[in-house]
């Protein structure tokens, strides 16, 4: 409020008088005006931003530097979160290998659950109104005498968030300050405490109130950043301070995620710690269906498709629902259509084994693929779960004394499992580009050095949320014609040609 | 609506221009201070000198600042509009009258010899884009890691620090023509907060005093100083220093020593030690020497004389070949987007070619030995440790080490003074 008011009136006042005024204001509140310093600020504690501060703690160069997080959950109950080894959250991410490698060096990977983490070595893509499939997995760079490379490894986004706390927990806690239950009231631009301090009319100064109990108790706290993360998702307030537009579309789809126990394979897997992740492409419901495979027989199903049909599934009950994922993976698109209009049991209750019959007297009907998963037969309680599929991309990651990292920066389709790929990615060059600047005397909220980390990120993430977007919006075409026969020659030949193959994988996977 | 713009640009010009003569004014100046603790501003003689109307370029008023300062009133003046008409007739008399560094008594007169006026006026015009990441500096901006590095690699060689293996911050530097503090800021930025805790990068820096004959400059570089608080602390510890005032000064012990704690500035009337620094910085300084005033041998030197046995001097230049005439004046100044860094910057006559710089270090290194008593000899170059290393700017990736591009442009350069 201040600053402006003093820059509308400037023109108004004599030079000797605004001396004066500017004099005055110094003399009163210098000290109890300035704010706490820090290098690096983080607005945001998921896996991204968490990722951030858990790398600067392990690098030996960074470790030093004062970082602040602040993140309106509770961090110590994310710390403590616990479930039954049989139980899954719903909120699953694949890991690619480069993910892996980078949890790994900055020893977050150490601390992950293990028996919740499940890789797999190959994936299985078809199209449902063509029949025609591409099988993703490394077999075609490895010799048939060593282990299948891993494709994806699966993880709860609570264990990574688990592992990423006790991973900075490891690090003390000198020079970090983590603001749990706590929102960002205000960001706005600090001011010249001269003649005793600083100028710091370019720095971001934040003011952090706490929420919930405490609110009443402790008083907001201002805090000035040397550079300030946005790690704060599709909505980042960081961004909107530092006056970033972003470009991009709603898709007009939902994702629906729930955690399912499967049936035994029929045919045992070979070699026996081999595990597949299945997605298949509907033309006819708008996006893909994905199952993707958790520890102990479990998968999470990832579905996008058009809001009401996210509508109708929900409101199934859980029989009916489980018909119509088996079903997505089996039937043509006409039945799968049929079906998706089907009365639900609410309404005429002897109908309420109608899907289950369908599915059974359909499939007969139709000839299956090879690859289909086994069936699912239970859907854990309270999994089944909806959201909103989005396309944004900032115009620029960086501003002075700003960078934007994960969804704050970029959001994207999910058929491909990218999203948390990109984020991590993001915050493996951030936090470089970081210790470069450190090594070098550079001011690690200056455009010279954010630009190095802008540069590296920018390109490879408007490709991979292009790629996704292409593909979602080639497989959104129903029925036969020119883009199915298009897409179906363009799966056909990447399957039967290794390189290609191999250098899409390379890419989808940040090699 | 343009002349209007221009107008307004004009305006702002007029108006951004009596802000210097302002500030000089309410520094307190007395012709009887004695030249004891922090060197006083010279600008503030400017206040004697009302008749130089601010439509005066720059160089009048540097020129004015690094006068004499105890000579009488009416000498000063007399020397002033000398000055105003011809001043490289004075400064070409000044030179040769210099006396060693050792020699000189504590009052003798300043010195402007290695200051060439037509840069000063060059920079002193970049002044307000200095530190735009976009602007015309930027080609430097993106130079200085390399600065740092080269630096390290340096003190990997032979550290001048008494305990080599130690990583407490020990080393004192200077940057001679620091212009807005690209390099010394980034430096002082690396100096601990605590001096007992061990250095953040290899660089091991104490102390960082930045000198640069360009009040506009100097000026800036402060201001840009205080925005950042952890240099902004250096700066009111005295860790960090940005003096506005020439080498030949530092060496006659006309501005503070690097320590605080030196007692060489606190007592007027002992014999004044030159400044002694673990490392002398001289980035992008020696092509802008001017051969009219001074010579680089005689610039070296005085490079030389400011450092401790066992010190580096470490430079960057830009050598006088075919391939670095077309890099650096046809295409680097080329016009937008194709050139780099604004006309004018670089004159090619003055461009040094590494052989040049070495023969003048091992003539500067004999005559840095020299003592009111001995002559340093041949002993004092023999075996010196030269460093040179060429690096090459390339569009889209920046400036990368190239070894054996010496010739081709830019190039690092550094040399030891044995202990």
């Amino acid at each position: 409020m201040r600053p402006i008011s003093r820059a509308v009136l400037r023109p108004y006042v004599c030079p000797t008088c605004r001396h004066g005024i500017s004099a005055g204001r110094r003399r009163f509140g210098s000290k109890s005006d300035s704010p706490e310093l820090y290098d690096v600020v983080c607005v945001g504690g998921g896996p991204a931003g968490l990722g951030l501060l858990a790398a600067l703690r392990a690098s030996p160069i960074t470790s030093k530097l004062k970082v602040a997080l602040i993140e309106s959950q509770d961090l110590r109950k994310a710390k403590a979160w616990d479930l039954e080894p049989n139980q899954f959250s719903n909120r699953v991410s694949s890991l690619t290998p480069s993910s892996v490698s980078f949890l790994r060096s900055i020893g977050a990977y150490d601390h992950l659950d293990v028996n919740r983490v499940q890789d797999y070595q190959d994936m299985q893509v078809w199209d449902g109104q063509t029949g025609s499939r591409i099988s993703f997995d490394w077999s075609m760079e490895t010799s048939p005498f060593e282990d299948m490379r891993t494709v994806a490894t699966m993880t709860e986004n609570a264990n990574l968030v688990r592992a990423l706390l006790r991973r900075i927990s490891d690090s003390g806690d000198e020079n970090l300050s983590l603001f749990s239950n706590a929102t960002v009231a205000s960001i706005e631009n600090g001011s010249d405490l001269k003649p005793e301090g600083p100028d710091l009319s370019a720095w971001p100064v934040l003011t952090v109130k706490p929420t919930g109990p405490a609110a009443e108790t402790e008083t907001p706290k201002r805090i000035a950043a040397r550079l300030l993360v946005g790690a704060d998702g599709i909505n980042s307030p960081v961004r909107s301070f530092a006056d970033i537009p972003t470009q991009g579309w709603d898709y007009g789809r939902h994702g629906i995620v729930a955690t399912l126990a499967l049936a035994d394979p029929a045919t045992q897997p070979f070699p026996a710690s081999k595990r597949t992740a299945y997605q298949r492409f509907l033309p006819a419901l708008g996006g893909p269906i994905a199952l993707l495979p958790l520890p102990n027989n479990h998968a999470t199903l990832v579905w996008s498709t058009t809001p009401e049909n996210a509508a109708y599934l929900k409101s199934l009950p859980t029989p009916a629902f489980l018909a119509m994922v088996n079903a997505a993976f089996r039937l043509d698109m006409t039945d799968l259509t049929y079906m998706m209009g089907m009365q639900s049991s609410s309404s005429s209750p002897d109908s309420t084994p109608s899907h289950q019959d369908e599915l059974t007297w359909r499939a007969q009907h139709t000839q299956l693929p090879s690859q289909i998963p086994p069936p699912a037969t239970a859907v854990q309680t309270g999994t089944v779960a909806s959201f909103p599929l989005r396309f944004r991309h900032a115009a620029q990651y960086v501003s002075p004394r700003v960078a934007l990292v994960g969804d704050a920066a970029h959001v994207i389709h999910p058929l491909a499992g990218q999203g948390l790929n990109l984020g991590l990615a993001d915050v493996a060059s951030l936090s470089k580009t970081i210790q470069y600047a450190v090594s070098h005397g550079m001011d690690v909220g200056d455009l010279l050095t954010l630009e190095r980390y802008s540069c590296e990120r920018y390109l490879p993430n408007a490709k991979i949320g292009g790629a996704c977007d292409l593909l979602h919006k080639m497989y959104n075409v129903p029925g036969e014609g020119p883009v199915a026969w298009a897409r179906s020659l363009g799966l056909g030949v990447v399957d039967r040609l290794p390189f290609v193959k191999s250098f899409l994988m390379k890419n989808a996977e940040g090699y | 609506m343009f002349v209007s713009v221009s107008n307004l640009q004009f305006a702002f010009n007029i108006s951004r221009k009596p802000p210097i003569n302002t500030s000089s004014q309410i520094i307190p100046w007395s012709p009887y201070q004695p030249k004891l603790t922090r060197a006083p501003k010279p600008r503030s003689q400017f206040l004697i000198e009302p008749q130089i109307s601010p439509t005066t370029n720059t160089i009048t008023y540097t020129m004015a600042s690094l006068r004499p300062r105890t000579l009488p009133l009416s000498v000063r003046a007399l020397r002033s509009t000398l000055r105003q008409t011809r001043p490289s007739a004075i400064n070409s008399l000044s030179a040769p009258t210099r006396t060693p560094a050792t020699q000189t008594p504590p009052t003798r007169a300043h010195s402007t010899s290695s200051v060439s006026a037509d840069e000063l006026s060059h920079f002193s015009a970049l002044a307000s884009s200095w530190w735009d990441p976009m602007g015309p500096s930027r080609i430097l901006h993106l130079m200085n890691p390399l600065r740092h590095e080269f630096i390290a690699s340096c003190l990997a060689e032979g550290s001048p620090s008494p305990d080599p293996t130690s990583s407490t911050a020990t080393l004192n530097y200077l940057d001679v023509g620091c212009g807005g503090g690209i390099f010394a800021e980034s430096l002082a930025r690396t100096i601990p907060l605590d001096p007992t805790s061990p250095a953040p990068t290899p660089t091991l820096a104490a102390s960082m005093t930045a000198i640069d004959p360009s009040t506009d400059l100097i000026q800036m570089a402060r201001e840009h100083a205080r925005m950042d608080p952890t240099v902004d602390t250096h700066l009111r510890t005295g860790r960090f220093k940005y003096l506005n005032t020439t080498l030949e000064d530092v060496l006659a012990g006309n501005a503070p020593a690097p320590t605080p704690t030196s007692t060489s500035t606190s007592n007027p009337t002992s014999q004044p030690t030159p400044p002694q620094y673990d490392i002398v910085t001289l980035f992008e300084v020696l092509e802008h020497i001017d051969p009219k005033t001074s010579t680089p041998l005689s610039f070296l030197t005085n490079c030389l004389r400011a450092l401790k046995p066992g010190g580096w001097l470490i430079g960057s230049t830009i050598s006088r070949t075919l391939p670095s005439f077309i890099l650096n004046q046809v295409i680097a100044e080329a016009p937008w987007p194709i050139g780099v860094v604004p006309r004018g910057t670089h004159e090619w006559s003055k461009f040094v070619n590494p052989d040049e710089v070495r023969g003048w270090l091992q003539e500067g290194l004999m005559r840095a030995a020299d003592t009111g008593v001995s002559r340093g000899g041949s002993a004092a170059a023999e075996g010196m440790r030269w460093k040179c290393v060429g690096t090459i700017y390339i569009p889209g990736i920046g400036w990368k080490m190239v070894p054996g591009s010496e010739d081709w442009g830019n190039y690092f350069w550094a040399v030891r003074k044995e202990l």
